[in-house]
């Protein structure tokens, strides 16, 4: 999971979702999901925008291993 | 999907890809007073290379250093970029530009000075000086957004454009689709700037991941493919490029590293670079893609970014500079347990990319020193175009397109009309993949061609290896036919996918007529290993002729010296 949203902290603003430049991440019902994780570019934009800091970055294992 | 809207929209100026380029175009027509439409395929916020930020831009500054002038910048970019860039076009749309452009930076509210005030420049990539201004540029595309809005530009966001189509030879207009609601645009301009950047995707990448890349991969080259076919000419489309990446990470961050002293060294601790260029670590770009890939085939890598000699000061700015260009890079080296202690920092080479060969040119549509293509009504700028490339020359040379572009609209008295029935055909065509209930999918089509690009010119290529590629790539042809997409998201990346295949045919077209070697390994012939300025020192131009066969020429350039 490269960008991951904590649930409890999003507010629902839209604005991760609004601002991702590779169309990752979708509003379901009230909270933003990653739905498309491998796609993420980890340029960091979603958290930038985020006032609530929900989002973080974990990287996946494959880019923390080699 | 039978509730999908359709619309028709009309307009002086379009701006289509509104990143760095296309906004600074956009400004420039609007302050020209056309009406601007500007239409992305994310949201122009935070969309393209610098999405999430940037951390230099180049200028000489005319200080009284002999290095800092306009005639010492022009003698960098034609030893550097030899071949490549046109030097006549260049003193237009960068020189003549600059200092505006420096200005409209910090009037839109970003400042390129360090906190005490400062200009702070440093020197990489075979620079006579240090041209590159270190500043603060994480708010810049956010910045340029609100100025955009404020000149009353009109803005689609998250609109991919599908094809451009003319009238009697001149711009028409173009068709696209929204990538979430599904709505089909019609759009008619007088005049439409292309500023959609590089091809990314085509090879393979870092540990598998195609969207793992230096640069932004929603770039798929989407409009050189819809400019290509309208018999729009391309140039310098045989570059393959890479650069220098933390292991795991293909990020920006060559520029600061070395600009603040860095030095790459080999598995044996041994500064490798002044074995192949005579400024070391302060060589161009290629010079050092090709130092560390002799390294690692010769078996000794791994390489590693030695910073230890650095003083704490120099250390604390590098490692906020990376923060600033690449949001998440440092908190991804920390959980590699780099200490930011100037202990040594695994990289590698990163994977290749079909984009410009320097910093100081471009790759795509062959333009003049107006910005224009050759085709009436189609502008570009920005990394899509084949003469401006990176953070300075799209703010300075994207203002000269838009002001061109809206010179062109205010002289044309009527947009020309779209074809109904080929307006019909485009809208079946851009959502077909949503009705097929079998077939590929993106992600096996886009593996096929990557794997084909990367086995046959990424980058090394012969003669044979970029005919057998462009077999290959021909016979998936048939399977565009077979793609399926299931919802509106796969749909962009089925398009997506298309447009990289048929740029990297185009790619490989291209390379395959440059029988030289020229900033290896970025275009690495094996079959001629040395470069050959007698008769390819210039532009190779490829272009669709209106009987769709596909053309080459070699434009030739002239260098002082």
């Amino acid at each position: 999971m490269p960008a991951v949203i904590d649930a409890s902290k999003c507010n629902g603003c839209e604005l991760c979702d609004l601002y991702c430049p590779l169309d990752v991440i979708h509003m379901e019902g009230e909270v933003a999901v990653v739905r498309y994780p491998d796609e993420c570019w980890h340029c960091g934009a979603c958290r930038q925008e985020c006032a609530r800091g929900a989002v973080s970055f974990r990287f996946p294992l494959a880019m923390l291993g080699v | 999907m039978g509730s999908r809207s359709s619309h028709d929209l009309e307009t002086d100026v379009a701006i289509i890809g509104g990143g760095t380029a296309g906004l600074n175009s956009a400004m420039a027509a609007a302050q020209a007073g056309c009406r601007v439409l500007i239409v992305d395929k994310a949201n122009i916020v935070h969309s393209g290379a610098i999405a999430g930020g940037i951390d230099h831009f180049m200028a000489f500054l005319e200080t009284g250093e002999p290095w800092d002038t306009r005639e010492a910048y022009l003698g960098w970019v034609g030893s550097v970029a030899r071949g490549a860039a046109d030097l006549e076009v260049q003193e237009a749309v960068y020189c003549d530009e600059l200092k505006e452009a420096l200005e409209r930076v910090e009037r839109i509210g970003v400042s390129l000075r360090q906190p005490d005030g400062k200009i702070f420049r440093t020197a990489a990539l075979g620079q006579p000086g240090p041209y590159a201004i270190n500043f603060d540029g994480k708010k810049l595309k956010p910045k340029m957004a609100i100025e955009v809005r404020r000149r009353k530009c009109r803005v689609l966001n998250r609109v991919q454009v599908t094809n451009l189509y003319l009238h009697d030879g001149e711009l028409a207009g173009f068709t696209g689709f929204d990538i979430r609601s599904g709505d089909f645009y019609r759009i008619r301009a007088k005049a439409v700037v292309i500023a959609t950047g590089n091809t990314n995707r085509m090879f393979n990448a870092q540990v598998g991941n195609p969207f793992n890349l230096w640069y932004c991969p929603a770039n798929t080259g989407d409009l050189h493919r819809a400019a290509f076919d309208a018999g729009v000419a391309l140039a310098n489309m045989e570059y393959v490029r890479m650069t220098i990446v933390p292991k795991g990470f293909s990020t920006p961050g060559f520029n600061a590293f070395f600009g603040m002293g860095a030095q790459l060294v080999n598995s044996l601790r041994e500064p490798f670079m002044k074995n192949y260029h005579e400024m070391g670590n302060k060589a161009p770009r290629n010079f050092i893609v090709w130092g560390a890939l002799q390294e690692l085939k010769e078996g000794r890598g791994p390489i590693y970014m030695d910073c230890g000699h650095l003083k704490a000061k120099d250390l604390e700015h590098l490692f906020r500079t990376l923060g600033i260009d690449k949001d998440t890079l440092p908190e991804f080296l920390l959980a590699k347990g780099y200490a930011k202690d100037g202990a040594m920092i695994e990289m590698t080479v990163s994977e290749p990319m079909q984009a410009r060969p320097s910093e100081v040119c471009g790759s795509g549509i062959r333009i003049g020193r107006d910005c224009a293509s050759n085709v009436p009504g189609i502008f570009a700028a920005g990394d899509a175009s084949d003469q401006m490339g990176c953070l300075h020359m799209a703010t300075a040379g994207g203002f000269a397109a838009g002001r061109h572009a809206a010179a062109y609209a205010k002289k044309t008295a009527h947009r020309r009309p779209l074809a109904t029935k080929a307006m019909a055909e485009e809208q079946a065509r851009v959502f077909r993949p949503l009705e097929r209930k079998s077939g590929s999918t993106y992600r096996e089509f886009e593996t096929i061609v990557r794997q084909i690009c990367s086995d046959h010119f990424g980058p090394v290529k012969t003669e044979l290896s970029l005919k057998a590629a462009l077999e290959k790539l021909g016979r998936l042809d048939a399977a565009r036919d077979e793609l399926k997409a299931d919802n509106l998201h796969e749909l962009m990346r089925t398009h997506e996918a298309m447009n990289i295949h048929a740029v990297s045919k185009i790619s490989a077209t291209a390379a395959l007529a440059r029988r030289e070697t020229r900033f290896p390994p970025y275009h690495y012939r094996a079959d001629y290993p040395l470069s050959d300025d007698e008769n390819f020192c210039g532009l190779m131009v490829i272009q669709k002729q209106p009987g769709g066969d596909v053309t080459t020429r070699l434009d030739k350039l002239r260098y002082a010296g």
